[in-house]
Order: structure tokens, then sequence, then C-alpha cells
């Protein structure tokens, strides 16, 4: 049985579309399409052979005590790692981030707990504990110029603080809102100096410097320029063919964008971090504005530890 | 293994000819946009040209279950697309033009048709525009007769509500289309 309304969406389908027509030279523009993806998968094929290759020689070389007496020449791989870190570096200095938001979503084993001061986010009194009302189970992180935000959330998903710093000449201003208390404080605060080289082994803590070129950037600068990483192959990221990278430290892996060489992602040991860069239009920067909710009550910030 | 795509591209070309058109009249209407009708179509053409070797028989049945498998899996993404796109361009809901734009168009139910959960749109173009049977359709969506029935019915239904401003409205659609989604 035809009704009125089935007559008149088939005239209002044929009226949409009665214009339309094949561009022209589509069969070829997927034919270019399909023989970039076969030229990207012969790459990856071959890159993936060249790393099987490398690793029979040098575990032939090994056996065969090649490198006992003369050093090696750069293995196929190490270039590649160089190539890579090289590009990732650039990507990650300051001319170049500063001028991008960065967002990174951090999600955290159980068991961490982080509780904001004016002096930064840090554990509470170095406990780890799930009782603690600090406990977190991810947080999501805006960075841009001098101003970063991030919010913290428990491993349930509740809003447990947000946190704030803002700088502008030799101070800066620090705040935060508690959710559970439903309280807000600001403090002065102070960008702090740029990651000690000296920390390649990150352990069990993440020390992010504040203020413009430090962050995520800083930390992963620092840590390519300890060395020892290697490019292991490639792996999909939220759709991204990312070039992934070993750290010296177990459990430290980075997975880089092949386009821009930004990171993607990052995991040190059951900690993970998500990245992404992002243009500094204004809805992109209204995240950096921490707004307190209304009906929040303010009180002291607690004293720096 | 994967064919050598330079040979085909000219009998793709006159496949093209002949029907490219009324694919991708379907391919918009799938899709909800003239742009992204095109996009559609090419996505399903490259799978194809990937494909060209091992089909047998008419290409256009393998072109248009991909066209209906390609939209009802971009669909699935949306919401994946929409977190991301919020992040990566923010506001483009807002600024994005409106394929709809067009005063004629306006008050379409082809407009309202983008509203549909995917399978009752998907459902609806297949039995409506394309006039297949519910056989024809079941295959073509890869689903039994009897769920090309209810998303038909049910996206008519929603159809005559949206058109007549009846029950439902949008937080209704937005709930149909979440539960779908999640499906």
């Amino acid at each position: 049985m035809t009704t009125g309304l089935e007559d008149r969406l088939r005239a209002d389908m044929e009226r949409f579309t009665a214009d339309l027509r094949i561009p022209h030279g589509m069969a070829a523009k997927a034919c270019v399409q399909v023989r970039r993806r076969r030229a990207r998968l012969r790459v990856l094929t071959a890159s993936a052979a060249a790393v099987v290759l490398v690793a029979s020689a040098v575990a032939g070389a090994e056996a065969s005590g090649a490198f006992s007496s003369t050093p090696a020449a750069p293995s196929a791989t190490a270039k590649l790692t160089a190539y890579v870190v090289r590009h990732v570096e650039t990507a990650l200095a300051p001319a170049q981030v500063d001028n991008l938001i960065g967002y990174t979503r951090m999600v955290f084993p159980p068991g961490v707990a982080l509780e904001p001061s004016p002096a930064g986010i840090g554990g509470p009194q170095g406990q780890r504990s799930a009782q603690t009302p600090w406990s977190v189970g991810s947080t999501v992180r805006w960075q841009y110029g001098d101003r970063w935000t991030l919010a913290a959330y428990s491993p349930g998903g509740q809003h447990v603080f947000d946190f704030g710093l803002r700088f502008s000449g030799d101070g800066g201003t620090v705040t935060a809102v508690l959710y559970e208390s439903r309280t807000w404080w600001t403090a002065p605060g102070q960008p702090s100096g740029p990651p000690a080289r000296s920390g390649c082994a990150l352990g069990g803590t993440l020390q992010l410097s504040t203020g413009r070129g430090n962050g995520w950037p800083a930390l992963i600068r620092a840590q390519l320029a300890c060395g020892a990483f290697s490019v292991v192959g490639h792996q999909d990221v939220d759709g991204i063919d990312a070039i992934k990278i070993a750290g010296p430290v177990s459990g430290f892996t980075l997975w880089v964008n092949p386009a821009t060489y930004l990171p993607v992602r990052m995991t040190i040991g059951p900690v993970s971090a998500s990245f992404e860069w992002l243009a500094p239009t204004p809805a992109n920067l209204a995240p950096l504005h921490l707004t307190v909710p209304a009906g929040f009550r303010q009180v002291p910030p607690p004293a720096r530890p | 293994m994967e064919m050598e795509p330079s040979r085909p591209v000219a009998e793709i070309e006159q496949f093209l000819a002949d029907r490219g058109n009324q694919l991708l009249r379907t391919a918009a209407l799938l899709a909800g946009s003239k742009e992204g009708g095109e996009d559609l179509l090419q996505a399903a053409l490259e799978r194809l040209l990937r494909r060209w070797q091992t089909i047998e028989g008419d290409p256009e049945g393998y072109l248009r279950r991909t066209l209906y498998h390609l939209a009802a899996d971009n669909w699935r993404r949306q919401g994946a697309w929409r977190r991301q796109l919020r992040l990566l361009r923010p506001g483009l809901d807002l600024a994005a033009p409106d394929p709809f734009a067009d005063l004629e168009l306006r008050d379409s139910l082809v407009r309202l048709l983008r509203q549909l959960p995917p399978r009752q749109r998907a459902a609806v173009v297949a039995r409506y525009w394309e006039e297949l049977s519910e056989a024809e359709a079941a295959s073509v969506l890869d689903c039994s007769v009897g769920t090309v029935k209810s998303a038909t019915a049910r996206g008519l239904q929603r159809l005559r509500e949206l058109s007549g401003g009846g029950h439902g409205g949008r937080d209704a659609t937005a709930r149909e289309s979440a539960k779908e989604q999640t499906r």
C-alpha cells in the first residue's frame, strides 16, 4: 500500500539527487588511492623485512664474534631510529609545538592518587592508596604557552578536581577546584625550569615542568636525548598508522604520527598517555580557562609541601 | 592477492558512465549530502578496484552492497568522529555548511531522512529509492527480511512524526540513534 508520505519521500529523493552527475576521473582517482595504499604496504613490508634481516644479521654477528674486535657500521634499524628520533625532536621543539595546544589524556592503574597544591600536582604526602579522596583514574590536560589546565577523574569517572596555572611575567596564578568538598582556592604560582637532563630513568615519578616550551614536549625530548631508543615497527593508534619507538626504560614506549612526528601515545609502565596537538582556535582554547562552578566556596590554599 | 589497478580503470570508467549517476544518487541519499555521497562512492570504488579480479559477474551488486556497508560503518563511527572533531575542529557543527541550505529542501523529507538511525535510513533508501523488494534489500543490507520490514516501518513512522511535528521530536531521535549505535 502506498501512502502520501511514501510518494512524497520518493519525490523528495528524486528532487534532491536530480542534478547529481558523476565527477570526471573518479575511477582514475580511486586507482591512484589504491596505488598509494599498495605503496604504503610495500614500504611497511620492506621495513618489517629489513628489521628481521638486521636482527638476523646482528644475531649471526654476535654468534660469530664479529663485534668483538671492530665496531660495526650503524645498522639499518639504528639509522631509521636516528632519523625518526631527529624528526620527533624537531616536531617537539618549542618553536614548533608552542604554536599548538597540547591535549593529553592519561590513564592510571588502580592505587594512584594525585592532590593539587600551590606547588603543582603530586601524590598526597607520598601516599598511594585507593582509599584517599584524591584517588585518580584518569586526567585530561590542556597546555598552550604559559597556561595549562588539568581535570582529574576518579577510577569511577567522578570529577575529583580541576587545576589551572596561568603565568604572566615573573609570576602567575594557580587555581584548583575541588569537587568533593565543593570548594576552590587560588594561590600565586611560578613556572618551573626545564626538566633535568639526568632524569633518564623515569622510575615511578613524572615531573612535568611548566611554562612555555615545557610540559610533555620537554619531557619527551629529554627522554629521547637519553638515547637507546629503537624503532620497533608500526601500530594502529586510534586510526593512525603510528611509528612505535621503544625506550631504554622497560615499559617506556612512544608512538608518533608518521606524517607530523608528533607523539600520539606513550606508555610508561602501567600508565598510558594519549596526545593530540590542536590549532589554537578560540574553541580549542576554551578548556584552558578554568571555571569555578556556581555555589562552590573559596577556601585558603593548602600549604606548599 | 590485490590486483594491479591500472588495467580495469577503463572498464570501470565505462561502467561509471553507464551506472555512475544512479549510484551517486544512492550514495548521496545514504550519506545525507551530495559531497558525502561522492566520498562514499569514491571509497566504494577503491574497494571495487582492489577486488576487481575476484568479483564474479556484475560489479554493480558488489558496489551497491559496499556503499550500504560503508555508510553503515561511517554512521557507527559517527559518535567517535564527533568526539574527535570537537577536539580537532570545535564548532564544526555550527560552521559546517548545511547541505540542505537550499530553501526548497529545507522542509524536505530527505533532510529528515538524515536524522534516522543507520539501519532505518538504509532500509528506507533501499526500499523507496532503489525500489528493491524486501528480499533484495535484505541481501544488500546483509540482514534478514524481518529486519528490513521492521526497520522500514520504524523509519517511515519516524519520518511521519518528524515531518508532522508529531510525537517524539529531536530527543527521541537522539535516543533511537544512540540505541542503534550501541547494537
